[in-house]
């Protein structure tokens, strides 16, 4: 009985305590079979671990970032996982850890060095070395117990926005045809962002022509039909009018999308609240499921009551509720 | 003699919600890309996984109106009874989705890989989030 208890003691904290040291063997030993045939050498430009030289400029990207390309692959030759889809996340972030471990120890010396040696002429990038160096070090040790009060503790972090399919909690990571599918982040980081939502400014996306959605399925050069149009809706309380633009609209798309079904036609016909449109009527029928969300306040909520701006009271078809 | 086992166990048992927190931490939660849709009109019933439509992936490609004005998909997830003979036929995800404009519906596994049982219901959505937040994660397939 007691011989059982002990055990069980035993292998309960060595399960809670051992944790941390599990991690970085866990890590040498991925790194060892999986990594090292290229990391070891530094093939293709593959980071080698300990190398502060080779570390530092990504560890100025932040760690989650490392572990993001560790993850998802990147386009200068890293494959995601290594090119080892069956190793869970954790056994990539651990070898990841492992590699930079010794970049963040090695940083040190070697930037004093760099510094010590360098000529007043090379003075620049040895300098850039020798400040991010410190700074990665810095952040291996300090980052745990900073965490608990940092800004912002509930919102999601921009590491953990737009995450790759496996990593969504959506998508099943057994499935092989999860690992082929596109990250958003990969299509995303040519266009411009925004603050909510998919957090790519769409409008201004396609204004910039940074995507080409075809307005016809099968023509590739066919142009939309634009109606530029402002209305303007009144509203009650503080806030500021409405101004609906439906040239922005009708870039994407077509009147019969939303006339007669979600809007009629016509002046006044239309009964609107956020209650409605955060429970997926009107305008929610887009906006808060695939367009920007009403935590956006003032892109629809944008001319101001007195008419301030001048000009822009006239002209405009209002519409009274 | 009650008192060293009685302790022993204390920490044991502190030791193991340790353990537990641990690997509770480690596990995933729903953060999915805005507007991917879960579809699951059929699919549990049939011993499929979910479809989990990309929603931002189709975006770049296509206006708004081509697939919710010209073929017809309605603004409503689990609103227009999509199924595998529709689809072949070339309605809704078929009529691109044939082999030409886009891989052809033998790759299963490129759409069918919802965790199981997820219900329909477009991801990160206020109503998701706002209104029926408990849904998110696996609620059992029931509803239809």
């Amino acid at each position: 009985m007691r011989t059982k208890i002990t055990i069980r003691l035993a292998a309960g904290a060595l399960a809670a305590l051992a944790l941390p040291a599990l991690h970085a063997q866990d890590g040498r030993q991925t790194y060892e079979q999986k990594c090292a045939v290229c990391h070891a050498a530094g093939l293709a430009g593959a980071p080698r671990p300990g190398n502060a030289a080779d570390w530092a400029p990504r560890l100025k990207a932040g760690k989650a970032a490392i572990y993001r390309n560790a993850l998802q692959g990147t386009m200068r030759g890293m494959p995601p996982k290594g090119g080892n889809p069956d190793l869970p996340d954790a056994a990539v972030r651990a070898a990841a850890d492992y590699m930079m471990a010794g970049a963040a120890i090695a940083a040190k010396p070697a930037a004093r060095k760099a510094v010590a040696q360098a000529p007043a002429a090379a003075a620049a990038p040895s300098a850039t070395a020798a400040a991010t160096a410190p700074v990665a070090a810095k952040t291996e040790p300090g980052s745990g117990a900073t965490q608990a009060n940092a800004f912002n503790r509930l919102l999601r972090p921009p590491s953990r926005r737009n995450p790759p399919p496996a990593e969504d909690g959506i998508h099943d990571p057994a499935v092989d045809g999860t690992l082929q599918l596109q990250p958003p982040l990969a299509a995303f980081s040519s266009m411009p962002r925004s603050n909510a939502g998919n957090r790519v400014d769409w409008v201004k996306a396609l204004a910039e022509e940074k995507i080409a959605p075809r307005w016809e399925r099968d023509k590739p050069d066919s142009a939309a039909v634009v109606m530029d149009l402002n209305i303007v809706r009144e509203v009650k309380g503080s806030m500021p009018d409405v101004v609906y633009p439906h040239k922005q609209h009708t870039e994407w798309l077509d009147c019969s999308n939303c006339h007669p079904a979600l809007f009629v036609p016509q002046k006044g016909a239309n009964q609107m609240s956020m209650a409605a449109i955060l429970l997926g009527q009107g305008c929610g029928a887009c906006h808060g499921r695939v367009a920007f969300p009403v935590s956006e306040c003032r892109l629809c909520h944008s001319k101001k009551k007195d008419g301030i701006t001048a000009g822009a009271a006239a002209p405009h078809g209002d519409t009274p509720r | 003699m009650t008192r060293p086992a009685a302790r022993s166990w204390q920490l044991a048992a502190l030791a193991a919600a340790l353990a537990i927190a641990a690997f509770a931490a480690g596990t995933r939660e729903a953060r999915a890309e805005y507007g991917d849709v879960v579809m699951n009109a059929f699919s549990t019933e049939a011993g499929m996984r979910p479809v989990v439509f990309p929603h931002w992936f189709h975006r770049i490609r296509f206006r708004c109106k081509v697939c919710h004005g010209d073929l017809g998909i309605k603004f409503q997830a689990g609103g227009n009874q999509i199924n595998m003979l529709k689809i072949i036929d070339g309605q809704f995800c078929g009529a691109c989705h044939d082999g030409g404009m886009a891989w052809a519906v033998e790759n299963c596994n490129l759409c069918h890989t919802g965790t199981p049982n997820l219900p329909t219901q477009v991801h990160e959505s206020t109503i998701q989030k706002l209104i029926a937040p408990g849904q998110a994660k696996t609620a059992p397939a029931a509803k239809k």
